[in-house]
């Protein structure tokens, strides 16, 4: 056995855990985290399901003939249908009709439909019957192609009741009110995830990794007592603020830039091998931000940065040392990480109100909204959110800059009451 | 004899804690004053509000006619404060620490060269001035700092235990740096220490504070002689009664 080897064990343990940060940090944070993010995830899973089960679909009937009163009612009898008759698909989507029928989704069968469906079953086995299927694509999760793939399901069945093979489905996809023939909205829906994914984990690490940037370089200062040499120097206080900013945003976004970089490799990298989507091109259907979305976007998430470098410069302003500082930022992280984590698998508008209100409420998650808006050629709902984090920034760097003008940027300490036996007053530790 | 410091009635508490109590004090042109006592006294609490750190809770302290509360800005120009134990960027060499404080106080290259010349010169670190500051050792950083804060040829230089942890060698190097450039340059020393023995061969005047209040002042030998003592650490324990 070592030697003292108990000893130092005992020490180490108390030392840890009656660090109020550590306690806080690495237990009872994690100890809520997890059980959020399982309830997200099963929420995000529930709500995909409900939402293909409550699923209703247009069914433009341009056919006529008794087949398709068959696979009418054949879809009926699994989701609620609406039918129009002599309606070509563009005139749907011209008169509103999706809006009207409260429904993404419509099916066309085509003239024919029925003949064909005669001769295959009397005449030659070779001849098929199809149907247009046509999704409104929304880019707005992970489960958004569930809707498609129950219709597929329901092709399928119809075709085991009927004959093997008769009815063929061909998908199209909507994108801004434009039909894209032969674009399939689950595979563009795959596509879209790299999207979804990369922008949500690349704006949580250059949060994350900015504002502990920022949380140390104040708390280094403090730590050596290099900020009491600043603060007397002659110069603006609020340029020390404006100058940690600055250095924690260039080093960040440097960061985030090497980050996105690896990241798209590496999504490049396996969805290279699904071939459905190699012929797919999304800039050219539209699915890519235009240069003024990409404005947008830029202005979004370079406030939002301000706002959380600020918030992180006030929180270190608060801890004595490194340590303290990194576990004080520690507890913003959980209003980063949930949110985004959500809306990597959720459309925010599907959310219930006080949640949704909630996801609104927390800047961090706005670049990762206009993000997809924007996509979608939605830039109001980026405006909006600029507005929302610009004005919160400024409120957070109001105070930031209040901090640095007064004593409480050397003075000022979080207290955990009870969590430790005793704590140095101010007094003690300035004199 | 102009007056550099003048204290009137300071009072500084923090939360439920008195730090200073009534203090009055007067630090003349030209002269090295030290606020001796022990840990707690309220020394430092007296130099980061002489240096515009700190607000006084009560009372006024001006600095050169200058008002801490009001014309701080003002201060900041004529001053330099070096705090106990700081530390120097730890990734910046010396000479771009020395760099860096003195693009704070001037523009013109060619002063801004002549100033990290002559801290160099003070530091007597050499060729050690081009490596990083993480690898100088305390007596070395401690150098570098005083260098730094007398460069700036401030009216008035607030030195927080200069000597604070540093070996009797380091220790007498930094006390002849503030001796000699103090004598050269004209520059106001409020400094403060617990080392009673170094105060006594360093200030011109002293005084002694004792939990926030000034318990006696004068020149290190008159003090000795008005209390009997060998040396100021036996009148401060007269004063508070220890002896």
């Amino acid at each position: 056995m070592l030697k003292g080897f108990g000893n130092i064990l005992v020490k180490e343990l108390k030392e840890l855990i009656r660090d109020p940060k550590i306690l806080l940090g690495m237990i009872i944070v994690p100890l809520i985290i997890f059980p959020v993010l399982g309830g997200i995830m099963s929420y995000s899973i529930q709500s995909a399901q409900e939402k293909a089960e409550k699923a209703s679909v247009l069914v433009l009937n341009n056919d006529g003939g008794n087949y398709s009163e068959i696979f009418i009612n054949f879809l009926n009898s699994s989701v609620k249908v609406s039918v129009e008759n002599n309606t070509t698909p563009k005139e749907a989507l011209a008169q509103g009709l999706l809006s009207r029928y409260n429904t993404t989704q419509f099916i066309e069968i085509p003239s024919g439909f029925s003949a064909n469906m005669t001769e295959h079953i009397e005449v030659n086995s070779n001849i098929t019957a199809s149907v247009d299927f046509y999704v409104v694509f929304s880019g707005t999760g992970m489960f958004e192609s569930v809707g498609s793939s129950m219709i597929d399901n329901l092709v399928y069945q119809f075709n085991r009741a009927i004959a093997p093979d008769v009815v063929h489905s061909k998908k199209s996809a909507i994108i801004k009110g434009e039909i894209m023939e032969g674009v399939d909205p689950s595979v563009l829906s795959g596509l879209m995830i790299s999207q979804s994914i990369a922008m949500p984990i690349t704006i949580m690490i250059l949060l994350t990794y900015s504002m502990q940037i920022a949380a140390t370089s104040v708390a280094m200062e403090k730590e050596e007592k290099t900020l009491e040499t600043l603060l007397t120097l002659p110069m603006d206080r609020f340029s020390i603020l404006m100058g940690k900013l600055s250095g924690s945003i260039i080093v960040a976004g440097v960061g985030a830039l090497a980050y996105m970089f690896g990241f798209n490799y590496y999504m490049g990298s396996f969805m290279s091998t699904i071939p459905t989507g190699a012929s797919l091109d999304l800039a050219s259907l539209g699915l890519v931000p235009s240069l003024f979305g990409y404005l947008l976007l830029g202005i979004s998430l370079f406030v939002t940065l301000l706002s959380a470098l600020a918030l992180a410069v006030i929180i270190s302003a608060f801890s004595e040392d490194v340590r303290g500082a990194q576990s004080l930022v520690g507890f913003i992280y959980p209003l980063i990480f949930i949110p985004s984590l959500l809306l990597m698998y959720l459309d925010v508008n599907s959310l219930p109100l006080a949640l949704r209100i909630f996801i609104y409420a927390i800047p961090y998650c706005h670049p990762i909204i206009a993000a997809k808006a924007v996509t979608m050629g939605d830039y109001w709902t980026a405006v909006l959110g600029i507005v929302y984090v610009a004005a919160f920034t400024l409120v957070i760097m109001y105070i930031a800059s209040r901090l640095f003008a007064t004593e409480k940027i050397l003075t000022a300490k979080l207290k955990f009451k009870g969590l430790r036996r005793r704590k140095r007053t101010p007094a003690e530790e300035l004199q | 004899m102009d007056i550099a410091i003048e204290v009137s009635d300071l009072t500084k508490d923090f939360g439920n804690i008195r730090a200073l109590n009534h203090l009055n004090l007067k630090v003349r042109s030209c002269e090295i004053f030290g606020l001796i006592g022990p840990n707690g006294a309220g020394k430092t609490t007296a130099l980061r509000i002489v240096s515009t750190l700190l607000l006084p809770t009560s009372g006024t302290v001006k600095v050169f006619d200058l008002d801490v509360v009001h014309e701080a800005a003002k201060i900041r120009k004529i001053i330099a404060y070096l705090p106990e134990e700081a530390g120097a960027y730890r990734n910046l060499s010396g000479w771009e620490y020395l760099q860096f404080m003195a693009k704070f106080n001037t523009e013109d290259k060619g002063v801004l060269r002549k100033m990290v010349k002559e801290a160099a010169g003070i530091s007597g670190l050499g060729e050690r001035l081009k490596d990083k500051a993480k690898t100088y050792s305390k007596g070395m950083k401690r150098r570098l700092l005083v260098a730094r804060a007398l460069m700036l040829k401030p009216k008035l230089a607030v030195l927080d235990e200069p000597t604070s942890g540093l070996d009797v060698l380091h220790a007498y190097h930094v006390r002849e740096i503030i001796k000699r450039y103090v004598k050269e340059q004209g520059v106001t020393v409020l400094l403060s220490s617990h080392n009673m023995l170094e105060v006594e061969h360093l200030c011109d005047r002293v005084a002694l504070l004792n939990k926030g209040k000034i318990v006696a002042e004068g020149k290190p030998q008159g003090l000795k002689e008005k209390f009997g003592s060998a040396n100021l650490e036996e009148v401060f324990a007269k004063v508070v009664g220890l002896a």
